[in-house]
């Protein structure tokens, strides 16, 4: 499956950049492709761009702020987690992707 | 300040102190004033105001504050010499007459009591602090001293008899406060026994008393109204500052009131162990009276801060904390306390939390101060390598003992000018040699540079009789007075000379133009060591002589010069206002006027490069050097010695290291080769600083024994405020529980990371700490947290480069691998390399010992 998914926390500093990463781990070992966008206190890195979205069947958000371009991902199946989630149950959150 | 032509004998004069004409320059003023029969009258312009003065009392009811306008009109029979000696007071003393308070900021922050001690729910009682400090002892409470219960039914005897009493008990109480000036340790508190005794001896008190007892009142009652009457208007003044007058001379009449009674209306108390005493106010005559060994702080219910007792308090180091509520009644006698000074409360020892805080602030306060004397201790050194030698301007011993608490390598300029001014006769002998002797002892062998009395200009004594002239900036100054003041000049250059058997001592001659002048000082000198050598005293033979250069003529005899002198000190304030032929006490002129002036660097580069073709030294100590913003041009010029204010050296020293030397002379170059002043100013602004490294090993705490997370981020806290990361620990803690406050920033596995943006840290850094014991942490898989690891982030508007450091190392440590190796490391030096080789940045190698404490 190929999925996109932005990470942003309150301080940009920390939560943002180990949430991607581990997004990015546990959906490898799922099998998955992903690319993860964060909006961190470095601004938006590793941007999705309108192509990654188009092509991707669902977009994880992993966030407790508001995120920039959130309209880039209309018409695309969005799920929206608090950013803990990503940290905490990672698995849970492919395993519910699933169905 | 303006004259008023019309009037002969009366001036206007702006207050220049910015805390007011209170009690202490008061008594300045009145000591004048009651030097002449003429009656003074002091009108405060603004508010209308008038006072006589003659009395500390009648000023300070005047009210008069920073920058008021006031007038004062003397008449009488020696109304002109009175106005003449007035005037002089106010235009070259009374600007310098107050002893600044050394830290009378206060504050209370509301929130400031530590979080272990929160969370254990531990009741500190809050107070405003005075000075800082941290206090531990037993409560002995200090009952109140009532002025009107003592002598109510005192019977008033025969009028003469009674006035016979007061005048005993004023002369009484004047003995009293004198032998106690006498052993007075500090200048401030000098200062605050010298205003009350000028208050003892108050005119308008003495009126006030006379009359009430020319009304028929004992001398005892007189006394307590003559206070309550003082108190009472003192009270409703608008000024904070004088409203606490009014303790002050309740403090006075009590002890008038002890001698006329030959009672002790002011209760003592003897304190035999470590005590805290708690009081509703305390006097300085009931503070000094106390034993210091056993007094360890002070909680005054009063919120006077600049209550003349809270302000010796202060001044004698003792922790103190005023405006506590209810203190006698909260704390009881007895009970073993500590006050936190510096935090603002009192808190009795209950818990076992509150002796493990305090235990923990007292090696966290060593280990900073043992940091910062071995940063103090190290040579200033630019990032590569090269040594500054950063020395001190100074004009007094204390200054001196500041300048080397602080490190500095050297007195790079010792004005002796400051001990001639200010007062109707010039120094002898023997007292400049006591503080040039002085100086060179505390100096320990390192070098201070004396520089001969600079008077003229802007600086006049009266035993000069120099001339009026139009442009005393362009007259009669520094050398160009010696010839006609020889005697002065041999005495001065005799005391120099003795004092140099005692350190490392050298002789600056100021104003220097021509070649033919440093010959004549240079025989002066000749002079002076012949007749000590003929009375065989002992002095350095081969005493190093150098000239200021300020006056631009000098820069182009500089061959010739060399061949005279061992060293030179740029003096850039006078240097730069003769080249800029701009008056630099005119603010228009401002603009003109800048140091970063191309056509100035230009000048400054070409004098160092000629006086080093000689290999001749040559140092600045003008307020150029005082500058941060000129260190990197300054380095980029090459001089042997930078020179600055006592209290600055420090900071330049840490500032130094922040350049590289090499860059510095491009900088300099380019700087040379700009158009304006305003591109030499970009230029600057935009150099790079070599960053501070993220991690250093006093960062690296491993043996952790905290037992909370509360206890955890205050020991990491700690570590920033031991190497001089952050200077406001409240701030740095705060900001990283507001981000806690969010959601916990336990990672799981055993790791936390708390983190924080913020102002309260000086450059971006990294500590890693490890637990003995885990700790809660509120983690999302409810483990307990063995392994910290803290991310602070600067508040600033550059764009940072250190967050990608930051964003990697939050990658790794969903890593498993890494989250091992540093569960497993040995000491805070793997620790350090193995982040920096992770994620890729430089660690600090400039010192041999790296230590944090090196950075601003």
């Amino acid at each position: 499956m190929k999925i996109v998914a932005v990470t942003a926390c309150p301080t940009g500093i920390a939560h943002t950049y180990m949430a991607a990463a581990r997004l990015e781990k546990i959906a490898k070992n799922f099998g998955h492709e992903i690319k993860v966008e964060t909006q961190g206190a470095m601004g938006i890195e590793n941007k999705l761009t309108a192509c990654d979205i188009r092509q991707a069947q669902i977009a994880i958000f992993a966030i407790d702020i508001e995120i920039e371009g959130r309209e880039r991902f209309n018409g695309v199946k969005v799920m929206q987690v608090p950013l803990q989630e990503a940290l905490k149950n990672p698995e849970d959150i492919f395993h519910k992707i699933q169905h | 300040m303006t004259l008023r032509p019309n009037s002969a004998l009366q001036f206007v004069f702006i207050c220049p102190l910015s805390s007011g004409l209170h009690a202490r320059p008061a008594s300045h003023f009145a000591e004048v004033a009651n030097q002449f029969a003429a009656e003074c009258t002091l009108t405060n312009l603004r508010n209308g105001l008038v006072g006589n003065g003659k009395s500390v009392l009648g000023i300070i009811a005047a009210d008069i504050r920073h920058s008021d306008q006031c007038s004062l009109f003397l008449s009488g029979p020696d109304a002109e010499a009175a106005h003449t000696a007035l005037r002089r007071f106010v235009e070259d003393t009374l600007a310098t007459c107050d002893v600044p308070l050394a830290d009378t900021s206060v504050s209370s922050r509301s929130n400031s009591i530590p979080r272990s001690l929160q969370a254990a729910n531990v009741s500190c009682i809050s107070g405003i602090p005075v000075g800082h400090g941290i206090a531990q002892g037993k409560v002995v409470v200090l009952r109140t001293m009532a002025l009107s219960s003592t002598v109510n039914s005192a019977v008033a005897g025969d009028r003469e008899q009674e006035l016979e009493r007061i005048k005993e008990a004023v002369s009484a109480v004047r003995r009293r406060i004198g032998e106690r000036l006498k052993y007075a340790t500090t200048p401030i508190g000098a200062a605050v026994l010298q205003a009350d005794l000028a208050m003892a001896s108050d005119v308008l008190l003495l009126e006030k008393l006379t009359e009430q007892v020319l009304g028929g009142k004992s001398a005892a009652q007189a006394v307590i109204e003559t206070g309550e009457f003082f108190t009472d208007l003192l009270g409703h003044s608008e000024n904070d500052h004088i409203r606490q007058r009014s303790i002050d001379i309740e403090e006075i009449c009590t002890q008038l009131l002890e001698e006329v009674c030959g009672a002790s209306p002011a209760p003592t108390v003897e304190l035999r162990e470590p005590s805290v005493l708690v009081a509703e106010t305390i006097g300085p005559q009931q503070l000094l009276e106390l034993n210091r060994r056993c007094l360890q702080g002070l909680v005054l219910e009063h919120s006077g801060v600049t209550s003349h007792g809270a302000i010796l308090a202060r001044s004698l180091g003792i922790p103190t904390l005023a405006g506590v509520r209810n203190a006698r009644l909260v704390l009881t006698a007895g009970r073993e306390v500590v006050v936190d000074a510096t935090r603002g409360f009192v808190v009795p020892i209950v818990a076992p939390v509150v002796q493990r805080f305090y235990h923990r602030e007292r090696k966290t306060l060593e280990r900073r101060k043992n940091a910062r004397y071995r940063s103090a201790e190290q040579s200033a050194r630019t990032a590569d390598g090269k040594t500054v030698e950063i020395a001190a301007n100074a004009s007094s011993g204390e200054e001196l003992g500041l300048a080397f608490a602080n490190g500095a390598d050297g007195v790079g300029l010792f004005r002796t000018e400051m001990i001639f001014l200010g007062r109707e006769k010039a120094p002898s002998e023997e007292e400049q040699f006591a503080i040039y002797s002085e100086a060179a002892r505390l100096a320990a062998g390192k070098p201070v540079i004396f520089r001969t009395f600079d008077i003229g200009g802007d600086k006049k004594v009266p035993y000069l009789a120099l001339p009026h002239e139009e442009n005393p900036f362009l007259g009669c100054r520094g050398a160009r007075v010696y010839a006609d003041h020889r005697d002065l000049l041999q005495s001065q250059l005799r005391a120099i000379l003795r004092a140099s058997a005692e350190g490392t001592v050298q002789i600056m001659a100021p104003m220097i133009t021509s070649v033919e002048e440093i010959v004549q000082f240079k025989a002066a000198i000749a002079l002076a060591k012949q007749h000590l050598a003929q009375n065989g005293v002992q002095f350095q033979s081969d005493i190093k002589t150098g000239i200021m250069v300020e006056v631009p003529s000098v820069a182009f005899i500089l061959d010739q010069l060399c061949a005279e002198v061992d060293f030179f000190s740029i003096g850039t304030n006078d240097l730069s206002q003769y080249f800029f032929a701009a008056d630099r006490g005119n603010s228009k002129l401002a603009a003109l006027f800048s140091v970063r002036h191309p056509g100035f660097l230009q000048f400054l580069s070409q004098i160092v490069r000629k006086i080093h073709k000689h290999q001749r030294w040559v140092g600045m100590c003008g307020e150029m050097a005082a500058d941060r913003r000129n260190l990197p041009l300054l380095i980029g010029l090459g001089l042997d010695e930078i020179s600055v204010p006592a209290s600055e050296v420090n900071h330049i020293k840490q500032a130094v290291s922040q350049f590289q030397s090499a860059a510095c002379i491009r900088l300099l170059d380019r700087a040379v080769a700009c158009g304006t002043t305003i591109d030499v100013d970009n230029l600057v602004a935009t150099q790079q600083l070599e960053p501070e490294p993220l991690i250093s090993e006093d960062l690296v705490l491993l043996e952790s024994t905290s037992q909370s997370k509360e206890e955890v981020i205050q020991e990491m806290v700690d570590a920033f405020y031991i190497s001089n990361r952050t200077q406001d620990r409240q701030l740095l803690e705060e900001a990283l529980w507001a981000r806690e406050a969010m959601y916990s920033t336990g990672l799981g596995y055993g790791f936390a990371t708390p983190h924080c943006k913020t102002g309260a840290i000086s450059a971006d850094s990294i500590s890693v700490l490890r637990l003995k014991d885990p700790v809660h942490w509120g983690s999302v898989d409810g483990e307990q947290v063995k392994m910290v690891v803290l991310l602070a982030l600067r508040d600033s508007e550059v764009a940072n480069t250190h967050m990608q450091v930051f964003s990697s190392l939050a990658r790794k440590l969903i890593n498993e691998d890494f989250r091992q190796h540093l569960l497993g490391v040995r000491n805070a030096n793997e620790v350090t390399t193995y982040l920096s080789e992770q994620l890729g940045f430089p660690l600090g190698v400039t010192n041999e010992a790296p230590t944090a404490a090196n950075s601003t």
